[in-house]
């Protein structure tokens, strides 16, 4: 009875069909949209959820015999258990279920049985074949065709009956490009010239000059940052900053040297696997390491790796692939063909490193560096030249020294993972530092040593790539301070008979000069703490300490200290040691970059007299360990330079070099990510648990992203290189899609961040693809793309909206006009600053700390108190990108104007329109400086009257010059103001001065009453909706 | 006053205007419209007040979020048993799978340092630190048997606001004004406050918007000073230049609108209007010299001295100015050692103004249709840290109070074991306590769903029943 009823809807409903035979249907565009979303949930590729073996994913489970009935049947409605389903009046049996909260609409419904009438013809996913080059439409209306775009733009328009709108004016158009390509906007003398230039090809040149200024990276690179989540700090509690900024740097450097966007791509993916990589390959993976990093008390270190890695894979699959792959973390994917496997696959690429960060120089410094080990290069060959024996006398040395060295029993500690600083044994024995590091502690380590006599105890310091810049220390430089060291044993058959142990004497490899403590470890007392040698460490003063800073560029090395003790040890059983160290020499803040901790470490015990710390340094003793083994020339060269300092003919050699090292430059950090030697085996995690890991799984990419040919994918720079391929199929279609977003407010697909079966139908398909293949063949240049998107006449079209086109297309998807957008937070703030002339050009390096509210950065605003220097000077009024990140507390005006704060990746940012945002502009302090500072070069240089300098002072905000009504509105202002301020009780500096007791000199017959109106002008400019809108 | 239609536009476009920004006409709409707003303008009318799934019990909410997890084992949950096994170490068996963040988990249990006592006609057990919320114990439903999955303070707090530990998703208070609108355009329609010894570890993400529209992220407001970023006028500009000011601003953009015709413009003098009246509203409704005497002394606020007190006062006065959800931050109960003094302290200067709070909503008539909600990310371990004063973090049980808004008053919910270490009976998750909340505010919580990154998130993903027992 059921049946039939469905029969005759199914009947009645294909009779009054509004789909004439006219009407192909295409299963990309009209199907899969429908099934994606109501029935791949229960009916997809994760078979887990799946409900009774149905699959509507795939052709051939749509098709499948289900015993006897089909879902499916082309051509056949009536037989489609499918159709059956959905026109279901029956509660119990209609699809989808009432209870999924979905429903088809009749349109819909209509769709599906047109569809399997019209044989139910099956395509793959859009996105998931490689793009090809599709064929260009030929629009009839060919004279406004200006390049390939137009012609798809157009042949849409024309097919929707639309007609494009008329070109922009010169101005327009000029600061629209100016925006879109630098993110500022033209000066009136780049206006000017412009206007004057009547070539044909005037446009083509400002289009060769923008994509040829520096500030082209800044804006671009700025918009690639949100998709890799950069923020100058760690996130989580602590929040504490970090050093990136070189990798903000080489984003901003590779956009301006267009470098090939699947180089771009494979060198933050994998920069560290290329064959000598470059400091610059290094610093590219920072990309991976711009995820957040866990170091409140408590935490384990793990936990929060594997959280780094689930962000990093949401970061890949949403800037670089335009999927979602977070899904299949916990469970196969619901609607894309991503299964679970797939996900850990693609994570056991990502697996297999360290979270390192890697010394870095300023290219003047990186030339400075070179320099002196080229110099000291040149000392040693000329000794080697000069000694042509040098060989047999280091080999005579090395037999010499090889074996004096005692036997050393390494401690292993039981260690208690409780406390704040978590420690871990490693299998060498080493102990690692990892987690919250606090400032000032002490901490006790333990273990058995099976010698029937102590008579010293050996402190190893060690690197290890999860330490900055490698360690050994747990600082900011990689270093440490040991503030005291002591020992207590007992008999291993009496452990609660320890005592402590008075120790003799100490030698070390490394034994500075008495310092005053860095800077860095304020810890806002009066005390005075210095470091120096070893002796500190065994001085009974808190206040003093080892320290390993050997100076820049050769601190980071292992080293060691041996504490002798007065009294040799002697217990038949052997003895509990315990090793105290104590660690005061960090500062006040530990939810600061404060702590001076020891990072890795090793501590052991020996029987033999007398032992010193073995002064030669541990890669060159294990080179010469082996007679036998031959050894690089690279390696000679290690020992040798080793071995020089031990020979006494040569002092002023090693005098020289000496020397040399001393003026080597200190090194700033980078968050790097450096494979392991080790491989780390990855497993499948239920539900993403990293405590639930599953079966083992290897390196890999999803089937249904391989394309034809699946490549063998072995590692992390495989993986980068599958991702960069032209077959990868959404690689190309996702950036692609995004940089039209940015010129055009939304992209061929609105849904930037998934182009999967969820994801919208590109509005352009056939362009879209088309681009994608252009950018390919052009050898992946961003720059060709940008300039065939501007020189397009779609670009150039004017951004006025009839009542027509705002009714029929709102959202500007046709594109028959530009599109009409307020611009990022970043070029808010770099309009105001631009115009006022207070903008600093200056490209690159550390971030800045523009005025904000104190309150802010301290509790109970912020966990920790934090510090924002505010920047005086030039730096003040840096570009905002420069501007310093704390994602727990956000800077903000930009927050106020939607930047992302880099919690997670973004591919599309929001624009809000907002009460806060008028505040913003209206009240905050550089805004406000901004209109003063317009105000000053108004009246200085903006002509002779009000009307001139009216149209100077608009044209620095709008380029455009005021229409007679705007410059009568301004001017009743401007009179008013000038008329207020200069009452006798009004105080016009309050405004118009940043420091009212020092004011600026003003040009001769300008009244201060006069700036403080055009301050009050300058200021209602730069808060115009137009000001900080591209048009 | 209250029409805010910017004169001397196109009808046309005056006519958008207002049907988008002053949300006439658009309460008619179907909540479907709602679930897939387009980011560019949802912006523009996010803040309109639209239905909810079903009719709502409450339509405010006050979150009284006690940050760093406060120790419910000397606070709600009396555990005599764990006074009895004071200095033994726990039964091997309660600690299988069982991860502490500080402490060696198998370390002796610690009795509680308080007492208790019944309190009002329901007998609800409260300790001896909280005489004042003793005294509200009829109006308060008290659930010992929260749990939650992180014992991490950042992911803890994360995870209790915004339903996941992975930063980047919408805060509660975000899905709410999402959900429900604005019933102010004067304020804010979500607005958080911070007290206590440091802020919230989670930082802004607690009140963020995640993927949801900005508009829709908590405005931190300060008790001292302006209580909003950039509210006050700059140096040198005074009310009547800023009024000038915005007069000019105003009629320079209805030029633009009139040429341009983008609708976004509109919004933007609606902005610029409605930061103006902030402008004078917000200074005034924080003046709480203007509350009577005993009214200021109920709650024991000071003007012009910041507190919890203050902020739980001004969280009253927010909500009777239609300020949908106020969340007040007091980050002062991660008490590893100093237990006693720690409690001590944090419960004088909340206890007092959390019962106020309550009376002063009730006495209104304000407490009907606003749920007051007391709790932190986590309780504490029956096991010690440290000597024989201080307790680490855990999330397997502790207590979490509400009153208003459709809470059955009265009644105790839910039970920890004998120590206080797991639950036993009435299991609410984080989840179930978001499912609840949205559904006393008009939300089926499976329904409220936002599309991003093709899939439909919910503030309560996957998980979430509502709590049936809680609802009066």
């Amino acid at each position: 009875m059921r049946m039939a009823l469905s029969f005759i809807i199914v009947a009645s409903l294909l009779s009054v069909s509004r789909l004439g035979a006219a009407d192909k249907l295409d299963f990309a565009r009209d199907i899969r949209p429908i099934l994606s979303d109501a029935c791949f949930k229960c009916h997809g590729p994760d078979p887990t959820t799946r409900e009774a073996d149905l699959r509507l994913d795939t052709e051939e489970g749509a098709r499948a015999d289900l015993g006897g009935h089909f879902a499916v049947v082309p051509g056949h409605p009536e037989s489609s258990e499918l159709l059956k389903r959905v026109l279901s009046n029956d509660p119990d049996e209609v699809m989808p279920p009432p209870s999924t909260g979905k429903s088809l609409s009749p349109a819909q419904r209509e769709k599906l049985a047109e569809w399997i009438r019209q044989g139910a013809g099956w395509s793959t996913h859009w996105s998931f074949t490689p793009p090809v080059r599709p064929e260009v439409p030929r629009p009839t209306n060919a004279d406004w065709v200006n390049n390939y775009v137009d012609a798809f733009v157009l042949a849409r328009l024309e097919q929707e009956g639309l007609k494009p709108s008329p070109q922009a004016d010169k101005v327009t158009l000029l600061r629209r490009l100016s925006f879109d390509l630098t993110g500022l906007p033209p000066t009136i003398a780049e206006i000017d010239a412009f206007l004057a230039d009547k070539t044909s090809d005037a446009y083509q040149k400002q289009v060769e000059r923008l994509l040829n200024s520096p500030h082209y990276g800044e804006r671009w690179g700025r918009l690639w940052l949100d998709a890799a989540r950069y923020a100058d700090s760690d996130g989580y509690e602590k929040d504490k900053p970090r050093f990136v900024y070189f990798y903000r740097d080489w984003v901003v450097k590779a956009f301006n040297d267009d470098m090939p966007y699947n180089q771009f791509l494979i060198d933050q993916l994998a920069g560290d696997l290329l064959p000598k990589p470059t400091q610059d390959q290094l610093v590219a993976t920072g990309f991976l390491r711009n995820s957040m990093i866990n170091e409140e008390g408590g935490i384990d270190p793990e936990q929060f790796r594997m959280e780094a890695m689930f962000d990093r894979m949401d970061a890949i699959g949403k800037s670089v692939l335009g999927l979602t792959v977070g899904c299949a973390q916990c469970h196969t994917h619901k609607y894309d063909p991503l299964t679970q496997t797939d996900y850990y696959r693609m994570f056991a690429c990502l697996n297999n490193a360290s979270e390192a960060s890697a010394p870095v120089y300023a290219p003047e410094q990186l030339q400075q560096r070179a320099n002196i080990l080229r110099q000291i290069g040149e000392i040693e060959d000329d000794l080697r030249h000069r000694h042509p024996d040098w060989q047999a006398q280091m080999r005579a040395w090395e037999d010499m020294v090889r074996g004096n060295q005692p036997e050393w029993q390494v401690l292993r500690p039981e260690l208690d993972t409780s406390g704040g600083q978590k420690h871990y044994l490693l299998e060498d024995g080493s102990i690692l530092a990892a987690g919250y590091a606090p400032t000032k502690h002490t901490t006790e380590f333990a273990g058995k040593i099976d010698l029937p006599k102590i008579t010293a105890v050996r402190l190893e310091m060690l690197n290890d790539p999860s330490l900055p810049l490698g360690g050994p220390g747990r600082s900011i430089f990689g270093l440490c301070a040991l503030s005291e060291f002591q020992v207590t044993v007992a008999p291993a058959d009496k452990p609660g008979e320890a005592k402590p142990v008075k120790i003799a004497s100490v030698t070390a490899d490394v034994n500075p000069a008495e310092e005053l403590l860095d800077p860095t470890f304020n810890d806002k007392t009066d005390t005075r703490r210095v470091t120096g040698p070893a002796a500190y460490a065994i001085d009974g003063k808190n206040e003093t300490a080892w320290s390993l800073d050997a100076g820049p560029g050769r601190s980071n090395v292992p080293r060691k200290a041996v504490f002798v003790l007065e009294t040799p040890v002697e217990f038949p059983q052997g003895a509990i040691v315990t090793c105290k160290l104590v660690q005061m020499h960090g500062g006040w803040n530990s939810d600061d970059n404060q702590n001076n901790n020891l990072g890795r470490f090793r501590l052991s015990a020996t029987s033999a007299d007398g032992p010193t710390a073995d002064p030669l340094p541990a890669r060159v003793r294990e080179l010469i360990a082996d007679a036998e083994k031959s050894r690089s020339p690279a390696e000679d060269k290690a020992v040798f330079s080793y071995w020089r300092t031990q020979v006494g003919d040569w002092a002023a050699e090693n005098q020289r070099i000496a020397e040399l090292w001393a003026s080597h430059p200190k090194s700033q950090s980078q968050l790097v990510l450096l494979e392991k030697d080790q491989p780390r085996m990855t497993h499948l995690l239920e539900r993403g648990d990293f405590l639930k890991p599953k079966d083992p799984v290897s390196p890999g990419i999803p089937e249904f992203l391989s394309g034809k040919t699946t490549p063998e994918i072995r590692d992390r720079l495989d993986f980068a290189r599958w991702i960069a391929d032209p077959q990868s199929p959404t690689t190309g279609r996702a950036i692609v899609n995004r940089i039209w977003q940015t010129y055009f407010g939304t992209g061929f697909v609105s849904t930037s961040e998934d182009l999967g079966s969820q994801g919208e139908l590109p509005s352009h398909p056939e362009l879209l693809d088309w681009l994608t293949v252009e950018l390919i063949d052009s050898g992946w240049s961003l720059k060709h793309l940008h300039r065939l998107i501007v020189l397009s006449n779609t670009y150039k079209q004017s951004s006025a909206a009839s009542e027509e086109l705002l009714t029929r297309d709102p959202d500007n998807r046709l594109l028959a006009r530009a599109s009409r957008f307020r611009l990022e937070a970043e070029v808010v703030r770099d309009i105001s600053l631009a115009a006022s002339g207070l903008l600093n050009r200056e490209v690159g390096g550390p971030p800045v700390y523009p005025p904000a509210p104190d309150f802010l950065f301290q509790p109970p605003a912020s966990y920790g108190p934090k510090v924002w220097k505010e920047s005086t000077g030039p730096e003040r009024y840096r570009r905002a990108l420069y501007t310093f990140r704390f994602r727990s507390v956000p800077y903000p005006m930009l927050q106020t104007f939607d930047a992302p704060n880099g919690d997670s990746a973004c591919v599309r940012r929001v624009r809000s329109n907002t009460p806060l945002q008028a505040l913003t502009s209206l009240n905050e302090p550089l805004f406000l400086d901004c209109a003063r500072a317009l105000a000053l070069t108004t009246v200085q240089k903006g002509g002779a009257d009000d009307d001139a300098r009216l149209a100077y002072a608009v044209r620095r905000c709008l380029a455009r010059t005021p229409s007679p009504e705007e410059t009568g509105i301004l001017k009743q202002l401007l009179d008013e103001q000038k008329a207020d301020f200069s009452q006798p009780d009004a105080k016009p500096w309050d405004l118009a001065a940043n420091d009212p007791a020092n004011p600026p000199a003003l040009p001769e017959g300008v009244t201060p009453a006069d700036l403080a109106a055009w301050t009050a002008v300058s200021r209602v400019l730069l808060n115009l909706d137009e000001t900080i809108t591209r048009e | 006053m209250n029409n805010h239609q910017p004169s001397g536009i196109s009808p046309a476009i005056a006519r958008r205007w207002f049907l988008r920004d002053c949300g006439v006409g658009l309460g008619a709409l179907a909540l479907g419209q709602l679930t897939q707003p387009k980011p560019a303008v949802a912006a523009s009318d996010a803040m309109a007040v639209r239905p909810s799934h079903h009719p709502a019990r409450a339509k405010n909410v006050i979150y009284l979020f006690m940050a760093g997890g406060p120790s419910h084992l000397e606070l709600f949950d009396n555990k005599p048993a764990l006074a009895e096994r004071d200095g033994q170490l726990p039964p091997p068996s309660l600690l299988e799978g069982y991860r502490a963040a500080f402490i060696n988990p198998n370390s002796r249990f610690l009795g509680p340092k308080f007492k208790f006592a019944r309190h009002g006609e329901c007998g609800a057990e409260v300790s001896e630190l909280l005489p004042y919320t003793a005294q509200v114990a009829d109006d308060m439903a008290i659930v010992k048997s929260m749990a939650s999955d992180a014992f991490n303070h950042a992911p803890a707090q994360i995870l209790m606001n915004t339903g996941a530990q992975q930063f980047g998703r919408p805060s509660m208070g975000a899905w709410v004004t999402y959900g429900l609108g604005s019933e102010t355009r004067d304020l804010p329609a979500f607005v958080v406050f911070s007290s206590g010894s440091k802020g919230p570890s989670g930082g802004n993400s607690n009140w963020g918007s995640g993927f949801l529209p900005t508009v829709h992220s908590g405005v931190q407001f300060r008790g001292a000073g302006d209580p909003v970023l950039y509210l006050s006028n700059p140096p040198g500009v005074d009310d009547s230049l800023q009024a000038d000011s915005l007069k000019t601003i105003n009629q320079l953009n209805r030029l633009r609108l009139d040429a341009m015709g983008d609708p976004e413009i509109a919004t933007r003098i609606n902005s610029f209007e409605m930061a103006f009246r902030m402008q004078s509203s917000a200074p005034d409704l924080m003046d709480i010299g203007q509350e009577p005497k005993h009214v200021l002394e109920m709650y024991g606020a000071e003007p012009g001295k910041p507190s919890f007190a203050n902020n739980c006062l001004l969280a009253r006065r927010l909500v009777e100015r239609g300020v949908r959800y106020v969340q007040l931050f007091h980050e002062a109960w991660d008490q590893h050692g100093g237990l006693v003094s720690g409690l001590t302290k944090n419960c004088k200067d909340t206890d007092q103004a959390c019962a106020a709070l309550v009376k002063d909503l009730k006495q209104r008539g304000l407490l009907e249709d606003t749920i007051v909600i007391w709790g932190g990310e986590f309780g504490r371990t029956p096991m010690v840290q440290g000597g024989n004063d201080g307790r680490d973090h855990h999330p397997n049980a502790f207590t979490y109070w509400l009153a208003g808004g459709g809470i059955k008053p009265g009644v105790t919910l839910g039970e920890s074991d004998e120590f206080g270490f797991n639950t036993v009976a009435d299991k609410v998750h984080v989840h179930d306590l978001h499912a609840t909340l949205l559904h006393l505010l008009g939300f089926d919580h499976t329904r409220l769903t936002y599309r991003f990154q093709g899939r439909d998130f919910r503030l309560t993903d996957v998980h979430g029943q509502v709590v049936e027992k809680l609802l009066a």
